[in-house]
């Protein structure tokens, strides 16, 4: 541990590297006070420089620099210094620890080699002993073989000695231990005072550095302080002149306005008395205007007042006739008033007249609608009657038809045979038989009767119950007039399928009634009720449908096909109730077409209907016309039909016929004549007969023997 | 109301000026007067202060008289004062303040003397200016900056240090201290404990050092029980941070035996169980307690992966090259930020541990190893440590024997990192090469703020310009401070640059 001195010296080594030679106040001096003095100054001496130097590299840059002025730099100078100070201040608190340690770190050193050479010296005093003891050892042994007791006691006494100069050496080495530990205790102790030393002399720095650090913390303020208020000052006088500028710029101002202003005011002036000088002639004017006119109207007074008197005695006047007037219009008022009540009595009267004609009128009114719907009735019975009669109509119709068909046929059939007869008999032609359609025809000409679709719907089921039994010989297109392409049975399955899966159309009510009744009974009540309520009517609709059906199975057919093992066995499920018989012959023929309807998905049926409901919409609309026209028979190939019948001969036949009877004629006549002729004949033959008689008569009488000649020819002659 | 005293001989006629008000001085002086008048505050009972009036002749003694005009016997204080009279003198039987209004529990709070026992006024009183009364009153000398600010906290633990450091094991009642622990639990937040006195068989040989003259120099014997144990009584704080502990005996004088200062190994485990358990302990101080190698490797064993410690301080001990290691051990497993070494016997191989540790170390933001022995050996190697780690800010080696070859490299990490802002290499024998060497480090670095080169042998004008280098650095750090933006900060960094140059 150093004396004091030797700290200073250190300290000032420190300062030294530091130090930079200023006048003045030495650092070097003994006063603290002076020294530190001296490093304040150094310190500010930098500062300054370093400060004048960036000041001098911003002069020309920055202005900004310059207009942070004094205080700024004030402060980042009183900042750096007492930065400075801090540091320095520190620095020489912590050289004290700093110069202790470097002792302690001396003295480590120094100890641990005293320590080495301690324990050499120790280890060589061990073996130097050892080797003595053991050679005092040896000598016991040696004693132990001695036998004269002088030798022994001379033996012994040398080894008193050697003992003895052990122990001595041993004494010797702990008194020097012990020794050095008493001038280790001097030291120790003599430490421990340097320690205190330093220590005051740590507590003697650290006043003083905080002394140090508040005085100029202090000062350094009072500078900043001082620094602010030159700065304010400054500000403060800048302002003022600026202000004194301002205000003499506003005062001259103000006086140039002020001149205006007065200008201003002159011109005014003037001008207001050149107005006033006008504005009094002007009066003038106008007061003599006026006057006149007041004379004027002055005298329109007067006159004013002249008519004014003529008028009040026409106004007395046609007052009294007012009043007059009024007398007489009360009395025509009470008359009125009179009248007034006369009416409201009528109006009384009238009303209760009225009342009562609506009491009639609405009794007149029941009357008449009850005549009315008595009337509507007849009129309903007259059209059942009506229809009645059309019916009967159509049937005498009918039946006079028939039976003018029949009796046209019969002489048609005579004519044919007459023809015949004619052909073969007597021209010897052959003949055939006149192919007409008319000859076909039955009953009355009409066109196809439209068939409704329950009577359709009936066949169609009718057909199904049939084909079971007369399934060998189908005649698939023959029992109706479907469209070609449609089969009665894909027809049928669409039905039922329609049927199933469109019951929610049918009301509840008949479902239930159909329960107890046959299948097929069942089937077509449904599809009745179905029918009416998508608006299915005729035939027309019924295959409009299904070929709707078909038509959109054919559209989604591709899916279709994986469909039908799906939907077959609801198929055969379907069909097995009613061709039990059949079903193993039928299945396989079925399965062959390939766009059956019956591939139709049930789940697709709906939206069918649907898409059909929709297009059935628009024709529906205009058929209600139609319908009326059909009530009128169509008569139009009636006389066609007769004529054609008329003609059932053709004119060619005719002519032949007439060529014919004329030469039948002339065939008859010669005929005729030669009948004639053989009649003649005939009474000539008997003539001659007779005669023969009479002459055989004469003959047998033997004179008429002589006299014989024949007579063939005598009579042959005149028939040629 | 005014008081003044009748001292003939003490003239003082600034004291009766400083009016009732300063507690402090009337305490003091009320201590050696006598307790009558410390009890009169703000209303003197009137028959009291007139009682001594007759007996002015007797000297130091105080007399209280009206000297106002208006004052009389008739006037009868409030009876809210009243009542706060009488709160504040049963306050110790009755303690009732929660309950009062806000104004009249500040009246209390003025007037309860700090005398009052802790049991009473522990959990009760929040008030810091009670407390504030409390310490001064026992303590001349308080800081309260080193206790967070708070005074009451201040008065607990200083209360507790007081008795920690008076408590004798096997002679002081061990509930002394515990029975205090439920009252000062939730303001105890340090314990700072410079001497731990050992168990004695003479009843009193060194109260608290006092009495000089107990001869007991020559019994030399092994102490049958060690120093107090903190385990209870670290258990029950829970707030406990700090643990300032030193085992040893102040005071001792002439009285000096080489056993008053045993850290034995049963004070050792205790203390490591102790630690172990506190796991809100942040910093852990253990000095001038003659730790060595085995003592610190139950102690850091203790510590490892504890979840809050934060500073570990074990200067001025007996530690040498395990214990350094063990500690190496520590900075992996736990998230220290400050390792203090100073003042051990960490040698070579103690520091390589350490670099080895500190390369890899995130946390660790300061290590000191001053007055060590670790020489340049240990020295490369934590210079080498040092270019990889990212985290260091402090690194004290003073006093360590190191040499050029350390400065070689150490300036090589000072052109490298940028995290280091003070190094220590005082006391050293760097040189003059080696002073070259930092200078050239130095002026590639823009980061270190403090560079103490004391006594390392280094020539004048590179300690100087390395000095103005730091100056530099200095004021870089500064404008950063000032303004995050780095706008202006190399402009006026460079000025003094220019100046070193």
């Amino acid at each position: 541990m150093n004396p004091p001195g030797s700290l200073r010296v250190l300290e000032e080594k420190e300062k030294e590297h530091l130090a930079t030679p200023i006048v003045g106040p030495s650092i070097h001096s003994d006063n603290p006070q002076e020294r530190i003095q001296a490093r304040r100054l150094r310190i500010a001496a930098r500062l300054e420089a370093r400060r004048r130097e960036t000041l001098g590299e911003h002069l020309d840059g920055k202005e900004s620099e310059e207009d942070q002025s004094k205080s700024y730099k004030q402060k980042e100078e009183s900042r750096l210094k007492l930065a400075k100070l801090l540091l320095c201040g520190t620095e020489l608190v912590t050289n004290i620890q700093v110069a202790a340690d470097i002792r302690e770190v001396h003295r480590r050193a120094e100890e641990e080699e005293i320590k080495r050479q301690r324990l050499e010296k120790l280890e060589n005093e061990v073996k130097t002993s050892q080797d003595k003891f053991d050679e005092i050892a040896m000598k016991w042994e040696e004693g132990k073989q001695k036998r004269i007791p002088q030798e022994l006691w001379e033996m012994l006494n040398a080894q008193q000695v050697h003992c003895a100069g052990l122990v001595e050496d041993k004494n010797k080495l702990i008194s020097e231990l012990q020794q050095e530990l008493e001038t280790k205790h001097d030291q120790y102790v003599k430490d421990l005072k340097k320690q205190s030393g330093d220590i005051c002399l740590l507590l003697e720095r650290m006043e003083e550095q905080v002394k140090n650090v508040m005085k100029t913390f202090r000062q350094e303020l009072q500078y900043i302080e001082k620094a602010f208020e030159v700065e304010r000052q400054e500000l403060l006088t800048n302002n003022k002149k600026k202000w004194e500028q301002a205000l003499q710029a506003h005062s001259a101002k103000e006086l140039e306005y002020l001149m205006n202003r007065i200008k201003k005011v002159e011109d005014h002036e003037k001008q207001l008395n050149k107005q006033r000088i006008w504005d009094c002639e002007e009066y003038n004017t106008i007061k003599i205007k006026l006057e006149q006119d007041v004379q004027i109207l002055e005298q329109q007074l007067q006159q004013m007042k002249a008519t004014y008197q003529l008028n009040q005695e026409k106004l007395e006047y046609s007052f009294q006739v007012l009043k007059k007037r009024d007398e007489e219009s009360t009395v025509i008022k009470s008359q009125q008033k009179r009248k007034i009540n006369c009416l409201h009595d009528v109006l009384n009267n009238l009303r209760s007249k009225y009342n009562k004609q609506v009491k009639q009128f609405q009794e007149e009114n029941q009357s008449l609608t009850s005549d009315y719907k008595r009337l509507v009735m007849q009129f309903k019975e007259m059209q059942k009657a009506m229809r009645h009669f059309a019916l009967i109509d159509d049937k005498q119709f009918r039946e006079i038809w028939l039976m003018n068909e029949e009796e046209a046929k019969d002489l048609i059939s005579r004519a044919f045979d007459v023809d015949r007869v004619i052909h073969t008999h007597h021209l010897g032609l052959p003949w055939t038989a006149p192919d007409f359609w008319f000859l076909k025809n039955v009953g009355p000409i009409s066109q196809q009767q439209r068939k409704s679709a329950t009577q359709i719907l009936e066949e169609v089921l009718m057909e199904a119950e049939e084909e079971g039994a007369e399934e060998a010989a189908s005649e698939p297109g023959s029992y109706l007039d479907l469209p070609k392409q449609v089969s009665a049975k894909t027809t049928r399955k669409i039905l039922m399928l329609l049927c199933d899966e469109s019951g929610f159309l049918i009301e509840s009510k008949l479902l239930s009634l159909l329960l107890p009744l046959d299948k097929n009974e069942c089937y077509l009540l449904k599809l009745d009720a179905i029918f009416s309520a998508l608006g299915i009517e005729n035939e027309d609709d019924l295959y409009k449908l299904v070929n709707f059906f078909l038509k959109y199975q054919a559209h989604h057919s591709p899916p279709s096909q994986e469909r039908t093992s799906l939907v077959s066995p609801l198929e055969k499920l379907d069909l097995q109730g009613e061709k039990e018989g059949s079903l193993v012959d039928r299945e396989p023929q079925e399965k062959q077409p390939p766009p059956s309807p019956r591939l139709i998905h049930p789940n697709d049926v709906l939206k069918i209907l649907e898409a059909f409901v929709t297009g059935l919409r628009k024709p529906r609309d205009f058929r209600a016309p139609v319908k009326l026209l059909k009530v009128v028979r169509d008569d139009s190939k009636d006389s066609e039909y007769w004529k054609a019948l008329t003609t059932v001969i053709p004119a060619t036949t005719l002519n032949l016929w007439d060529a014919l009877y004329t030469a039948l004629e002339k065939y008859h006549l010669v005929l005729t004549q030669r009948a004639k002729l053989l009649l003649e004949s005939r009474s000539l033959e008997w003539q001659d007969t007779e005669l023969r008689q009479l002459l055989q008569q004469y003959l047998d009488a033997k004179i008429n023997s002589e006299l014989q000649a024949p007579p063939t020819q005598v009579f042959r002659v005149p028939t040629k | 109301m005014e008081e003044t005293q009748i001292t003939p001989s003490l003239s003082v006629p600034s004291w009766s000026s400083a009016s009732t008000q300063d507690q402090s001085s009337t305490a003091g002086q009320a201590s050696s007067t006598g307790p009558q008048p410390s009890k009169s505050s703000v209303i003197p009972p009137p028959v009291k202060s007139k009682g001594p009036s007759p007996g002015a002749g007797v000297r130091r003694m105080r007399r209280i008289i009206a000297e106002d005009a208006e004052w009389s016997v008739a006037t009868v204080p409030l009876l809210t004062e009243l009542c706060i009279q009488h709160i504040v003198k049963n306050f110790q039987n009755n303690p009732i303040l929660k309950q009062l209004l806000p104004e009249h529990q500040k009246k209390v709070l003025n007037q309860l003397s700090p005398d009052l026992p802790l049991a009473v006024t522990a959990n009760l009183i929040e008030d810091e200016n009670y407390w504030r009364r409390c310490c001064t009153q026992r303590w001349p000398v308080c800081h309260v900056d080193e206790h967070g600010g708070s005074w009451k906290r201040m008065f607990f633990e200083l209360h507790l240090e007081n008795l920690l450091k008076h408590f004798i094991p096997s002679t002081t009642d061990p509930e002394v201290i515990l029975s205090l622990l439920p009252l000062c639990r939730n303001y105890v937040h340090t314990i700072r404990v410079d001497q731990f006195l050992p168990p004695v068989q003479l009843p009193p040989p060194l109260r608290g050092g006092d009495q000089s003259d107990s001869s007991s120099e020559g019994e030399m014997e092994e102490p049958a029980t060690g120093h107090y144990q903190l385990g209870d009584l670290v258990a029950g704080l829970s707030h406990l941070e700090e643990l300032d502990l030193v085992y040893g005996v102040k005071d001792c004088g002439m009285n000096f035996e080489w056993n008053l200062f045993l850290f034995t190994y049963r004070d050792c485990h205790s203390l490591a169980a102790t630690v172990k358990a506190c796991h809100t302990l942040k910093i852990f101080r253990l000095t001038r307690s003659k730790v060595d190698d085995d003592k610190a490797r139950i102690l850091v064993f203790s510590l490892l992966d504890h979840a809050a410690l934060e500073e570990l301080d074990l200067s001025h001990n007996l530690i040498g090259d395990r214990g350094a290691r063990a500690a190496a051990k520590l900075l992996g497993h736990s998230r220290l930020r400050v390792l203090n070494l100073a003042n051990n016997q960490v040698r070579a191989p103690g520091a390589q541990s350490l670099a080895h540790a500190l390369a890899h170390n995130s946390n660790l933001v300061s290590l000191n190893l001053r007055l060590n022995c670790i020489e340049d050996e240990g020295g490369q190697v934590l210079a080498h440590a040092l270019q990889t780690n990212k985290c260091l800010t402090t690194l004290h080696l003073g006093g360590n024997e190191l040499s050029e070859p350390t400065a070689t490299l150490l300036s090589q990490v000072l052109s490298i990192n940028t995290t280091l802002t003070s190094i220590n290499l005082s006391c050293n024998h760097i040189g003059l090469d080696g002073g070259k060497q930092l200078l050239e480090g130095m002026s590639d670095n823009k980061t270190l703020l403090e560079f103490d080169l004391r006594l390392s042998g280094i020539a004048q004008e590179s300690e100087y310009l390395i000095g103005q280098a730091l100056c530099a650095n200095r004021e870089a750090a500064r404008q950063r401070a000032l303004s995050p933006s780095h706008f202006m900060s190399p402009a006026t960094a460079k000025g003094p640059e220019n100046l070193a140059g």
